[in-house]
């Protein structure tokens, strides 16, 4: 019997009051089995862009944990999200990873769906079957709720699951926001896809770690292709929301927005190409005023929980699980419509270069990660448990007059506490109305 | 443009030589790390290119590749190519500190057709990576390249790579190829 699996205390993991967490959770299978029902067959999960599947019959092959799921545009002109697994035998009725079609159609038997994963037929259904069957009752597994925000499509496996918005609270569609006020956006064909041996977490973990990109990516940084100023180690802001989504990273102040205007819309003679454009839309009063007085001064990574990563060049990166020991990094790029070629063509090169496999930043990451969760299989190495304390009880929460808040203090571990910690509640809750009842409010005042 | 078929045997014999020597003295080049020689044979209008591919019905086999203009795992001009080479050399440059050991197989190698000095050629590649202790990756694909004669030998000026892989099976691709 796995211990592990039958905790005895209310933080049998992760140590929140000290920051220590056991990293035998990179590494056991059970623990990574009830991860997969827990986290991802509970959660809402990102799986596509609405501008991927602009027509009817258009599908994104997509996961939502293992468990491969079809997104596709209906003869409704609804996003339907089927899991990808026929109920005759299992087989799969889709195996390209996007397309076009009029049906899913079995590839074993014959078993034919319909966009809207009804079964409109199969071989034999006089002859063999003699009309013994109900073809209503054996459709395709459709997800339980599909919403779309903003043009990101989510879904959740759970019909007990809280609507999306509510799921996402202020701080996952500020995250959101932050991308989609930018303009009405369109995925650049071509997501780029890899496949790391590391467990998720620690990819998840990765994107509010700004500890990291002086010594990880110290050559992006000797080439200028980051800078110490950009990554404002003295001036990050942590914004922590419901059920573990956050946003972690640069807070810039009036005088940097001065600056970054300069340099951004009157350039600066010598500047190199790299430098980020991702507070350009900032300047403007509508978006100020969108993303609220705290928000719209965070230059950071927002996290949806569990493994949605919303870059800063105009990318967004699923952390899809392959299994406690791997994990696939799926980068989707998208740029408003409202581009202009040669602004476009600059968005598609920074999203090329800096991120993927070949990235100039990504790839001394992969390594780091899957040498962690080596780290967490040594019998004796993993009885050590790992420092996520950088910073516990130093910092306040500032509570703006408008609702929001936030930590304003150098870089630290908030985000990456904060994500364990709710890892934690999601795996001790039975179901939606555990978590409901048992799941932390963000931290106020002493942090 | 002359298309290969139309040069004589003796020319193509010869031609089919050169190109294949060129070939195989870049890649030692690759794979003996001796990256500032190689890039100084990259054309200054190189285009590098590795679009990304996907599973498609065969139906829609035509949309395996994503366009030059879409995401791609490369799409670099020289200054891009240079700044590659240059990130190996500045320290911190993890995936490739320690170094991988890379060994580079061309095959298949056809003269496709010849437009005044730029030689367009397609051709097979086996890229085998090992690192540290046990890593193993296994790059196999197609190129299109584009060689162009100089007074100093041959220039490389379009390096145009087709994986058959889709979802990259690696950490990273820190090397060229």
């Amino acid at each position: 019997m796995n211990t592990a699996l039958q905790p005895s205390t209310s933080m049998p993991w992760f140590d929140v009051n000290k920051g220590i967490l056991d990293r035998r959770i990179f590494a056991d299978p059970a623990i990574y089995k009830l991860e997969l029902e827990r986290i991802f067959a509970r959660g809402w999960n990102f799986v596509a862009h609405e501008s991927q599947i602009p027509a009817t019959g258009d599908f994104f092959m997509s996961f939502i944990g293992e468990d491969q799921v079809i997104v596709v545009r209906d003869r409704k002109g609804d996003v339907q999200v089927l899991i990808n697994s026929c109920p005759h035998r299992g087989n799969t009725v889709c195996r390209a990873e996007q397309g076009h079609t009029n049906s899913f159609f079995c590839s074993y038997h014959g078993w034919n769906f319909d966009l809207d994963g009804r079964l409109v037929g199969m071989p034999g259904e006089e002859a063999f079957y003699r009309k013994d069957i109900d073809k209503a009752a054996w459709g395709l597994t459709r997800a339980a709720q599909v919403t779309s925000y903003r043009g990101f499509v989510f879904a959740t496996l759970d019909a007990a699951a809280p609507p999306l918005e509510e799921y996402l609270g202020w701080v996952g569609r500020l995250g959101l926001d932050m991308m989609a006020s930018k303009g009405e956006l369109e995925v650049v064909d071509g997501v780029v896809k890899n496949r790391l041996k590391c467990n998720w977490k620690l990819a998840v973990d990765n994107l509010y770690d700004w500890y990291h990109v002086g010594v990880s990516h110290g050559s992006a940084m000797r080439l200028g292709l980051l800078t110490t100023e950009g990554n404002a180690p003295d001036s990050q802001m942590v914004i922590l929301g419901e059920y573990g989504h956050g946003i972690g990273g640069p807070g810039i102040s009036e005088a940097q927005f001065a600056d970054m205007e300069s340099r951004l819309v009157h350039g600066k003679a010598g500047e190199p190409q790299w430098y980020d454009r991702t507070g350009i839309n900032r300047l403007s009063a509508e978006v100020r005023a969108e993303l609220g007085p705290v928000g719209y001064r965070s230059l950071g990574h927002p996290s949806i929980f569990p493994n949605l990563w919303i870059a800063l060049t105009n990318q967004i990166c699923l952390r899809i699980p392959r299994g406690p020991f791997e994990t696939e990094l799926w980068w989707f790029t998208m740029v408003p419509k409202s581009l202009t070629a040669e602004q476009r063509r600059e968005a598609v090169f920074v999203a090329t270069h800096y991120f993927g496999p070949a990235g100039l930043l990504e790839q001394d990451d992969g390594e780091n990660w899957s040498h962690s969760t080596r780290g967490a299989q040594g019998s004796v190495s993993q009885r050590r448990p790992v420092n996520y304390a950088m910073g516990i009880g130093q910092d306040r929460v500032y509570e703006d007059s408008s609702g929001q808040s936030a930590i304003e203090t150098v870089v630290n571990e908030h985000g990456q506490r904060w994500t364990y910690q709710a890892w934690q509640e999601w795996m001790l809750a039975e179901d939606w109305d555990a978590l409901k009842k048992n799941h932390s409010q963000p931290p106020r005042g002493s942090v | 443009m002359v298309a290969a078929v139309e040069l004589s045997i003796s020319e193509r014999v010869q031609l089919q030589f050169e190109v294949e020597q060129f070939l195989y003295f870049e890649a030692s080049l690759l794979d003996e790390r001796k990256l500032d020689e190689w890039l100084n044979l990259c054309a200054e209008d190189i285009h590098y290119w590795m679009p990304i591919r996907r599973t498609t019905t065969a139906k829609e086999v035509a949309r395996e590749f994503t366009a030059p203009d879409a995401m791609a795992f490369f799409n670099d001009n020289k200054a891009m190519l240079a700044l590659r080479v240059q990130r190996l050399s500045v320290g911190r440059a993890w995936a490739e500190d320690p170094p991988s050991r890379t060994r580079r197989f061309v095959s298949n190698v056809r003269v496709l057709d010849v437009v005044g000095d730029d030689i367009r050629i397609g051709l097979n590649f086996h890229l085998y990576r090992t690192r540290l202790d046990s890593e193993e990756d296994s790059w196999y694909g197609r190129r299109e390249d584009v060689l162009r004669r100089t007074p100093n030998g041959f220039n490389l000026a379009q390096r145009h790579i087709f994986l058959d892989q889709t979802v990259i099976l690696a950490q990273n691709m820190s090397n060229l190829f």
